[in-house]
């Protein structure tokens, strides 16, 4: 599959020379994702428009933070919609941060339907799921353990029971299983 | 050395799961392995399809005026300020303290209009007190009409005093308001205290209170050193309003709080009655 080459590092550099309509256009093209990584991750709408604002403010003020060399301008975004999110998780009690669930234990709701209009990003994300869904059971969960409820590994083999060891085991599979499966399609698309 | 080993604390060390410092996975990146510093990148980005395949989901549409005007008056030059970057409870708290702020411009410039109305009020009940008065002296003569005559005066006489009294507590340098908030036997009760601490008098405006039988009144009381002091009564009117003056307070030392109770007409010593309206002076 051919992907898009990032269109966005121009945008960036705008950013950079404090062009706001440059910051307008890149909301317009991300606010969605960003939005539903943080929904994801929050599993609260306010909180996570909170977290949306606060990463294209940090982007307008930290543009040359950019480095083109790592990675997409989208998966910057998102590292940091991620990071602000999980941030916002760990002061909450535990009690909330067990109530955010994994991807097939809540069904997106009619209302909250995928809004992804770009057709490049659709391909990509069905890739990404396709490639999560087919992940074993104990695998998936313990990713997804760790990158939306931002558990350590202590705290994935607490909440699964299971060993430390195995937690490690199904951590280290599963990232190598996902690298493999989208080697062939990763051409900047994933760079994080 | 490239073994499982490795790879678990990589894997880890990409999610950001660790849960603290795994010194030989450090030593080991900061002697630079590059084979090591490659796989950690890639299981960095495998890490991120997690995010990829969240669905997508849009903002109100608010939202991006708001991050817009974040950028500051001059979209061009203004970075964002820290206080955009508050949290939302912290931004509730300086949104509420914002709306304090506006509704003590709104009162205070209502209070302007309200003392300028009076000052207005004062000066023609001045001039009608001074016709009263010539017109009583005409016919002081005459004993018909005296009577009416000086019933009058005495009413224009104590309007003038209680219009005086608004008009030195509003116009005072210290004036503070304060609000009463109604308590369980009239939870929809609500007031303000217009107070003057250096005239030791205040101005109450009442809402929402219920009318009272005829025996009862609502008797004001303004806290001294932790000890209720009589402020005076006050009745409503038939939609439960009410607008008066507190008695002379001269000898409390300092307004600490504000309480409304129901009392037999005329008033009570001591707070006898169920407490309708309570609110606490801003420090």
């Amino acid at each position: 599959m051919a992907l898009q080459p990032d269109p966005d590092r121009g945008l960036i550099a705008r950013i950079e020379r404090r062009d706001g309509e440059a910051l307008a256009s890149l909301y317009d093209r991300y606010s969605s994702r960003l939005m539903g990584l943080a929904f994801r991750i929050l599993g609260e709408t306010g909180e996570a428009e909170e977290v949306v604002q606060e990463v294209f403010i940090w982007v307008w003020r930290a543009a040359s933070s950019f480095d083109g060399g790592r990675g997409t301008v989208l998966a910057w975004l998102l590292v940091a919609t991620r990071s602000r999110s999980i941030d916002r998780l760990r002061t909450r009690g535990p009690a909330l941060r067990a109530g955010v669930r994994s991807l097939e234990e809540s069904p997106e709701p009619v209302s909250r339907q995928d809004v992804e209009s770009d057709a490049a990003g659709r391909q990509w994300q069905q890739i990404c799921r396709d490639a999560i869904r087919e992940l074993p059971e104990d695998q998936r969960r313990a990713l997804e353990l760790a990158y939306f409820e931002g558990l350590t590994q202590q705290e994935i083999a607490e909440r699964t029971a299971s060993p430390l060891g195995t937690v490690k085991t199904r951590v280290r599979l599963g990232l190598m299983k996902l690298r493999e499966r989208v080697r062939p399609y990763r051409k900047g698309q994933a760079d994080a | 050395m490239h073994n499982e080993r490795y790879e678990e604390l990589l894997a880890l060390h990409a999610l950001g799961a660790l849960g603290g410092v795994e010194p030989e996975l450090e030593q080991h990146l900061e002697e630079g392995c590059e084979i090591c510093e490659k796989l950690l990148g890639e299981l960095r980005q495998s890490a991120a399809l997690l995010a990829f395949s969240v669905p997508a989901l849009r903002p109100r549409p608010e939202l991006r005026a708001q991050v817009l005007a974040a950028l500051g008056p001059a979209r061009i030059d203004a970075p964002a300020t820290e206080a955009q970057l508050l949290p939302r409870r912290t931004r509730w708290w300086l949104a509420a303290a914002a709306a304090a702020v506006l509704l003590f411009i709104a009162d205070h410039t209502r209070l302007t209009v309200q003392r300028d109305r009076l000052q207005g009020e004062l000066a023609g009940t001045r001039s009608r007190l001074v016709v009263a008065e010539g017109e009583a002296a005409r016919r002081a003569q005459t004993s018909a009409g005296a009577a009416d005559l000086a019933a009058r005066l005495r009413s224009a006489e104590a309007d003038l005093a209680r219009r005086d009294l608004r008009v030195r507590v509003l116009e005072s340098d210290d004036i503070r308001m304060l609000f009463l908030g109604g308590q369980d036997p009239q939870p929809g009760a609500r007031a303000k205290v217009f107070w003057s601490e250096t005239a030791k008098r205040g101005i109450v405006v009442a809402a929402n209170l219920q009318p009272l039988p005829a025996d009862r009144q609502y008797q004001l009381w303004v806290f001294d050193q932790g000890k209720p002091v009589d402020a005076g009564v006050f009745d409503v009117d038939t939609a439960g309003r009410a607008l008066v003056e507190s008695r002379d307070l001269a000898g409390i030392t300092a307004a600490q709080n504000f309480a409304v109770t129901v009392e037999p007409r005329g008033g009570m010593p001591q707070p006898t009655g169920p407490i309708v309206l309570v609110g606490t002076p801003a420090a």
